[in-house]
């Protein structure tokens, strides 16, 4: 059935620049905020502004992301007509290729998006965490009449130099683009949200598909070759909190922020739930000298230490005498008695065995250039007793320490 | 052998659970944070492999029906089979009195037309008021290994007088069946009972040609001489809820880490509703211990001794003790409550103190501003 827009959110990055955590699992299945992953952001987001079709396409290590979306019953995305489809890479008879770009993934579903021949097409990503209305985005859009519209936000001029830059006339009207300017014109921060209207967009992929010089990317080809051909495309205002937790430290930030009043991203915010699929377990279960403060806690927990301003997801335990602070422990991950965790970011599953040290606050380094938060992958085991620096990266073969 | 097929009566009657179950029935009260008590024995028979279960509804039954929706939480939501709602009475077009549940054997010849289609070869009849962690399938192992026609299990730890106790003989056979007797004696009935979907049908049928309602009277007494009554001995945690203290006790006891353990073991999950509620925020202004915390909650004040159901909100300088707030309370700034259950949705209001006697709690009913 026809649909007016259809939403195409790119999950298929291997997110390398989160090291560890996504040796098995693509980033949008990244946990987040105890009791989500990456994905379900940009997911209820969509839900939330009543678009109920959407394609996910997905490339890198998919099992995880696959066998959490199922069929989308969490987000209401399982329709009758419509819902959350996966889309990964196939084989046709003349041949069949990866996704080689965020544009080559889309283009490769035409055939997908034309099934609901929709107006416009809204094109997300899986690893930004924030609450939008996409609604009323595509109505700003539609109001405009333009061929694209790309959400922005402003960054303080100084950071302006590592964005996607966007310059505008007085109607908001982009007249620049620019990849990480040396010298900005503007302060206007692509948020690599766009809503096409769909049969511009297709026009683009297919003249994009032809030119064998073209990386088949969004931000390199499709923007560029649009604003060259003097496309009307304008840029939609956003001033929530907007987060691309593309890195370990942004991850870590992006969890801390939660924790942080003022920061825009309030965990106990009612007027726009962000929905995921929660496993099965009893409520948190805090001892008799359990010691919490400033914490985000999800059910299944069981605390008998202290856990100050950290994130404890789904299922993880510390044990008597431990103490977690400014970390985020992710499900299933057992601290055992006295193990000590602090700036650091805990993998799925990890055991932490007694007595143990996983990273130090800023303020222990020697030198602050050399100090970063620890990030144990999943599964990793740290013997009772041993000790994890700062900055270091596990993942569960242990024996090997990852370099950044 | 065809497994089994669950049946799970859920019915009004006398106890004291007074303002808990004002709106609802004994098996959607809220038990452990974050179920309802019918999801135990729910979640027992989903454990055990039944993909059949057909709920006898009786009463205010809104609240259970709310909870259970179709299945879905439990995997019982299916083409063929899964969960089906049964309200019994609705279809009783002769029956004299309307409102009173008059016994298990009237409800099940009401819809003896269900039964009549069960798939598979043997029942189990429970109630929804007992948390417990059961393998049913052990009990359907031990049903058929004997040999029996009916099989109840049963525990040795005595409860009150409204309990029915059972006196086995030296091979563990059921002979006598006693209610409402002084001083409890013999095994206590947890109201579990297996038996083949054949003698269930012959049962309700000679029960309704005999105007015989009573479960317990007509089938364990009057003709419990006739049938092979087995008992099946459970050690494990059970929880029978009748009582505002035993429902307050009950809650108490999930702060105990080796009772959690047990009836929340990994092999046999308990299955609740799944909720959309974040992560709860824990940053009290004093200390928050020996608490169970529900996702959703906002606890800045202090928290001892308690159980907190989903989205409950404790402002700073609050003070909770030993209490069991259920979802959506909010306990506003300098309220000190001790010893209190809250229903859904209660407010306690600035610098209120509300104080109930350790052993018998105070209950504010659903809705209300204190």
């Amino acid at each position: 059935m026809k649909k007016e827009c259809v939403a195409m959110l790119l999950a298929g990055g291997q997110g390398s620049r989160l090291y560890v955590l996504t040796g098995d699992m693509a980033k949008p299945a990244v946990p987040f905020g105890g009791k989500f992953r990456i994905i379900d952001f940009p997911l209820s987001n969509c839900t939330n502004s009543g678009i109920d079709t959407v394609g996910v396409l997905t490339q890198y290590r998919p099992l995880e992301l696959n066998s959490y979306i199922g069929n989308g019953q969490p987000w209401e995305l399982d329709r009758m007509d419509g819902g959350v489809h996966i889309l990964p890479p196939y084989q046709s008879a003349t041949g069949a290729s990866w996704y080689k770009g965020t544009a080559n993934a889309i283009y490769q579903n035409i055939g997908f998006v034309d099934m609901y021949d929709p107006e416009y097409v809204a094109v997300l990503s899986g690893d930004h965490i924030y609450k939008m209305d996409y609604s009323d985005m595509l109505r700003c859009h539609k109001q405009s009449g333009a061929a694209c519209t790309i959400s922005v936000m402003e960054v303080p001029w100084s950071e302006a130099s590592r964005f996607g830059i966007m310059a505008v006339d007085g109607e908001d009207r982009i007249t620049e683009f620019a990849e990480k300017p040396k010298e900005p014109k503007s302060n206007l921060a692509s948020m690599g949200i766009y809503i096409f209207t769909w049969q511009k967009l297709r026009q683009y992929l297919m003249e994009d598909e032809a030119d064998p010089n073209s990386s088949n990317d969004f931000g390199k080809n499709i923007i560029p070759a649009m604003l060259h051909n003097g496309e009307s495309m304008m840029a939609y205002r956003f001033d929530g909190y907007w987060k691309d937790v593309g890195t370990l430290d942004s991850l870590w930030d992006a969890n801390m922020d939660m924790l942080l009043p003022g920061s825009g991203l309030n965990l106990l915010d009612k007027s726009w739930p962000i929905y995921g699929r929660t496993p099965v377990c009893p409520p948190t279960l805090l001892g008799p000298k359990a010691d919490v403060a400033n914490s985000a806690v999800a059910k299944g927990c069981t605390i008998f230490g202290e856990v100050k301003n950290s994130v404890m997801s789904t299922g993880a335990t510390v044990g008597k005498g431990a103490t977690v602070i400014y970390s985020v422990v992710m499900p299933g991950a057992v601290i055992e008695d006295g193990a000590t965790v602090s700036y650091a970011i805990v993998g799925e599953n990890c055991h932490i065995g007694a007595g143990a040290a996983v990273g130090a606050p800023p303020e222990s380094a020697a030198d602050p250039d050399q100090w970063g938060i620890a990030v144990l992958g999943p599964d990793t085991a740290v013997g009772p007793g041993e000790t994890v620096a700062p900055r270091t990266m596990l993942d569960k073969s242990h024996n090997r320490e990852v370099k950044a | 052998m065809k497994g089994m097929h669950g049946i799970i009566f859920s019915y009004e009657k006398k106890t004291g659970l007074r303002e808990l179950i004002e709106h609802r029935v004994h098996g959607s009260i809220p038990f452990a944070g974050d179920y309802r008590v019918v999801d135990f024995m729910l979640s027992n028979m989903v454990n055990a492999g039944i993909t059949d279960v057909g709920v006898i509804m009786h009463g205010k039954c809104q609240s259970l029906l709310d909870h259970l929706g179709t299945g879905k939480s439990w995997d019982l939501s299916r083409r063929t089979g899964g969960l089906t709602l049964l309200p019994a009475f609705a279809y009783a077009e002769n029956r004299d009195s309307v409102g009173q549940f008059r016994g298990k054997m009237e409800a099940l010849g009401c819809v003896v037309e269900y039964l009549e289609h069960i798939r598979q070869d043997h029942v189990v009849l429970c109630d929804s008021d007992l948390v417990i962690n059961l393998p049913l399938q052990e009990v359907l192992n031990a049903h058929v290994a004997a040999g029996a026609d009916i099989t109840a299990v049963c525990t040795n730890v005595l409860g009150d007088g409204s309990d029915t106790y059972f006196k086995l003989d030296d091979i563990g056979r059921i002979r006598d069946t006693i209610y409402n007797i002084h001083t409890p004696e013999g095994c206590r009935c947890l109201n579990i009972f297996v038996l083949s979907k054949a003698l269930l049908l012959k049962l309700v049928e000679d029960c309704m040609a005999h105007n015989q309602f009573s479960f317990r009277r007509y089938v364990l007494q009057e003709r419990g001489r006739d049938l092979h009554l087995n008992a099946y001995i459970w050690d494990g945690y059970a929880a029978r809820i009748n009582t505002i203290e035993t429902y307050f006790q009950r809650s108490m006891e999930m702060l105990r880490p080796e009772l959690r353990a047990e009836l929340f073991c990994p092999q046999r999950p308990i299955l609740g509703k799944e909720n959309d509620a974040p992560s709860s925020y824990i940053d009290p202004a004093g200390e928050c211990v020996n608490a169970l915390i529900a996702d959703g909650c906002d606890v800045r004040g202090t928290v001892r001794g308690s159980v907190l159901f989903r989205g409950v909100q404790i402002e700073p300088g609050a003070v909770v003790e030993n209490c069991v707030l259920f979802k959506g309370t909010v306990v506003k700034k300098g309220a000190v409550v001790r010893n209190v259950i809250t229903d859904k949705y209660v407010t306690i209001r600035e610098n209120t103190p509300l104080v109930g006697a350790g052993e018998y709690p105070l209950v504010i009913a659903r809705g209300m501003e204190v």
